[in-house]
């Protein structure tokens, strides 16, 4: 199966298949990044319907294979999924909290073909690692979750999204991945989409944290060359250019959520009006190339000024339509985030303004609850 | 006095010895009374110090690089003629550098940081032992004080030095897995720079020493600083090993350091690849056709690196059993090419796949 077709020659082949196998979860992370609305087991996709996502995934193009969620290891049948890809040569990569049944079945991973383990770590102190996740005792499951990732020889990943909670503990995120055998850290502002938004008084640190946490990263990539790869992320708000958001929209990664319903990106379902077609309706294929989602925000076509004329607009394809939506109303508008957005002043001085505040609590995310955003309104035009 | 350093040959300096003669005299020097045979020495090379006692000779002999272009800079203020200065100027350069972050002193630096001592508290010379000052700080008013024959005979150690780096760093990077050959850069330099130095000094002593009595001062002089660089080693001796008699405001350790993350692992990947290691790709790192691309990629940890064809065919022969020697002998053989030349090149590329840490030896 080739993933290009006559009609469609410009439509490059995905190449990362973020699959959201659950969205139950032990952690409470007041930043995640999946939907208010959040799907409940009952409606999940069974192993085999996985399967054959998997395999349409291969055929397409697809390399890596992110099993995300919720937490995936709280699927029974995450053992079979991962040994599925071993089986077609994906890549994967387990994105998990450590916590719950996720030690227990790391060494079956381990023996079907597991090729990368991404733990997250909310914290560097316990206390405010658990306040944070929402879960007590979650940072020593976590520690000697990561024990057994490097006993095992698995390459570790550890992923600190950083907020004004945690942004004075990046010195000691660096020295936690170097003690626990990490190769790679990914210091990751948070995004401020889902949950993120709602929090977003909660969670934004002001620009010299920010400033003061680049500079830290900076100085350990130098000092640790070789031992320890660094990623940063920076916050959009304080960005002079977006960034584009999976690669640019429908060209690199496809996001299957645990109903099986596929998506340009995760927090895609924000956008009213758009249509995502189904695992269960479509082949991945077909999805690919032609349902409404993905073709919405292809290429540049759909762009408006100051976009359209930009000469980054294909590097950063307009930054992050969900971002847009969220803070200028209008899906197809230029990301705030963008220094040549009008609107570009006004976030940033909406970051500046709730940073200086006294932090509101968090709302902790859960299933079933009747959330919505606050902040819809804020900068809207 | 006497009795514990005897002026050398005292009997043989009676005579004018033959320029020969004074090259075995002098060699002889060095081949009884140079620090490689001090005990110190001994159990630095064989590994049988600890991590603190390599960081207190470090830090010791730090106080001693710094130093050597002070001294340099004495000899030159002594020389009137300008084709003599412009050799010996080289010397200064060569530890000073030409511009911050070049030259010996400044991998001295490296050396001292890489076993983990903070940089400023070293170039603060504070936890330098006395001994290892007054020591040091003679050899500078020897060289300003004696004649310039004398000064420059007194450089001559750089004679026995190549001897001592080889066996230092072979046997520091055997026996201590702490140290790094990035770590030794400094010796690496110094391999080349002593035999030219030394080459040049022991023609002007053999030219100049034209009487017994200047062949004698020539040879007390190389004495004289065969004692400087032996107390030094004495020094730690005493403080650091037996009886361990630390003196006050000398470094103690667990001071003076860059903070260590708790069970840290060394430092290991920072090395440079070498011709003789064994590249492997390790768990989570793979080498596979993209049939939908119809090309090889290298999929690592969330990302992927397109590959050239020359790196597709370097990757296929990293088995973790082949050298990197030995994988540009094949490709020397394959593409009809200079092997050594490949084999410069693939290091390049190693290094920057393994700085990414996607590859391991």
């Amino acid at each position: 199966m080739n993933a290009l077709t006559p009609n469609r020659p410009d439509v490059p082949a995905p190449v990362g298949l973020l699959a959201e196998l659950t969205h139950r979860c032990p952690l409470r992370c007041p930043y995640c990044s999946n939907p208010l609305e959040l799907d409940r087991r009952s409606g999940e996709l069974d192993t085999a319907t996985w399967q054959r996502v998997l395999t349409e995934a291969s055929g397409l193009g697809i390399l890596h294979v992110h099993l995300s969620g919720g937490e995936p290891t709280a699927r029974n049948d995450i053992v079979e999924i991962t040994k599925t890809c071993a089986d077609l040569g994906l890549y994967s990569n387990l994105i998990t909290s450590g916590v719950g049944g996720a030690l227990g079945k790391l060494q079956a991973l381990y023996d079907v073909g597991l090729d990368h383990v991404q733990l997250s770590v909310q914290g560097v102190d316990a206390q405010n690692a658990e306040k944070i996740g929402g879960l007590k005792n979650a940072q020593p499951q976590k520690f000697a979750f990561a024990a057994k990732v490097v006993e095992l020889g698995l390459p570790l990943t550890l992923n600190s999204v950083i907020h004004r909670g945690n942004i004075h503990e990046v010195e000691g995120f660096i020295d936690l991945a170097v003690t626990m055998g990490a190769k790679r850290l990914e210091v990751a502002h948070t995004q401020y989409y889902g949950w993120a938004y709602v929090n977003r008084a909660a969670l934004m640190p002001d620009k010299a944290q920010v400033d003061a946490s680049i500079r830290i990263v900076e100085a350990a990539r130098e000092r640790l060359k070789g031992q320890l790869v660094i990623d940063l992320v920076v916050p959009d708000y304080y960005a002079k250019y977006p960034k584009a958001c999976a690669g640019g929209w429908g060209r690199k990664l496809m996001n299957v959520t645990p109903q099986g319903k596929v998506l340009p990106c995760h927090a895609a379902e924000t956008i009213p009006g758009l249509e995502f077609w189904h695992v269960t309706d479509h082949s991945l294929g077909e999805i690919w190339r032609d349902s409404p989602a993905f073709t919405a925000y292809r290429g540049t076509d759909w762009m408006q000024e100051p976009c359209r004329s930009c000469d980054r607009r294909e590097k950063d394809w307009g930054g992050c339509r969900c971002q847009a939506l969220a803070l200028a109303g209008d899906a197809a508008a230029t990301d705030p985030a963008c220094s040549l957005s009008p609107l570009h002043a006004k976030v940033r001085a909406l970051a500046v303004e709730e940073a200086a505040e006294t932090p509101p609590d968090y709302v902790y995310r859960t299933i079933g609850s009747n959330v919505r955003s606050p902040f819809q309104e804020d900068v809207n035009p | 006095m006497n009795a514990v350093f005897p002026t050398p040959d005292a009997t043989e300096s009676q005579r004018l010895l033959s320029p020969d003669e004074l090259e075995a005299a002098l060699r002889d020097i060095g081949a009884r009374r140079y620090h490689i045979l001090h005990p110190f020495h001994r159990l630095l090379h064989d590994g049988k110090l600890s991590k603190d006692q390599v960081r207190a000779w470090a830090l010791n002999r730090y106080y001693y690089q710094a130093m050597i272009p002070v001294k340099d800079a004495a000899v030159l203020a002594r020389m009137t003629d300008a084709s003599l200065r412009r050799i010996w100027r080289q010397r200064i350069v060569d530890h000073d550098g030409d511009h911050p972050g070049d030259g010996g002193i400044e991998r001295w630096l490296k050396l001292a940081e890489g076993v983990g001592f903070d940089r400023d508290y070293v170039l603060s010379t504070r936890g330098i032992l006395s001994a290892t000052k007054f020591s040091v700080e003679a050899y500078v008013h020897f060289v300003a004080e004696k004649s310039l024959l004398e000064a420059i005979a007194s450089s001559l150690t750089e004679m026995f030095s190549p001897t001592i780096i080889s066996e230092r760093v072979a046997g520091m990077l055997k026996n201590y897995d702490f140290i790094t050959k990035d770590t030794l850069a400094y010796f690496d330099k110094r391999l080349t720079q002593a035999p030219r130095d030394a080459d040049f000094a022991l023609d002007y002593v053999k030219t100049h020493a034209t009487t017994p009595e200047l062949q004698r001062q020539a040879m007390a002089a190389l004495t004289f600083k065969c004692n400087v660089l032996w107390t030094q080693l004495d020094a730690l001796y005493f403080a650091y090993v037996a009886p361990g008699l630390i003196p006050p405001d000398a470094w103690t350790p667990g001071t003076g350091l860059v903070a260590e993350a708790p069970g840290a692992p060394a430092a290991t990947g920072v090395r440079k690849m070498a011709a003789e290691d064994k590249p492997r790709l390790p768990r989570g790192v793979r080498l596979r056709h993209d049939e939908t691309r119809g090309k090889y990629v290298l999929l690592a940890p969330e990302r992927t690196f397109d590959l050239d064809d020359n790196a597709v065919a370097v990757l296929k022969l990293v088995d973790g059993a082949r050298s990197v020697a030995a994988i540009a002998d094949e490709l020397g053989r394959t593409y009809a090419a200079d092997p050594r030349a490949i084999e410069a090149d693939i290091l390049v590329m190693l290094d920057g796949l393994a700085e990414k840490r996607v590859l391991e030896r």
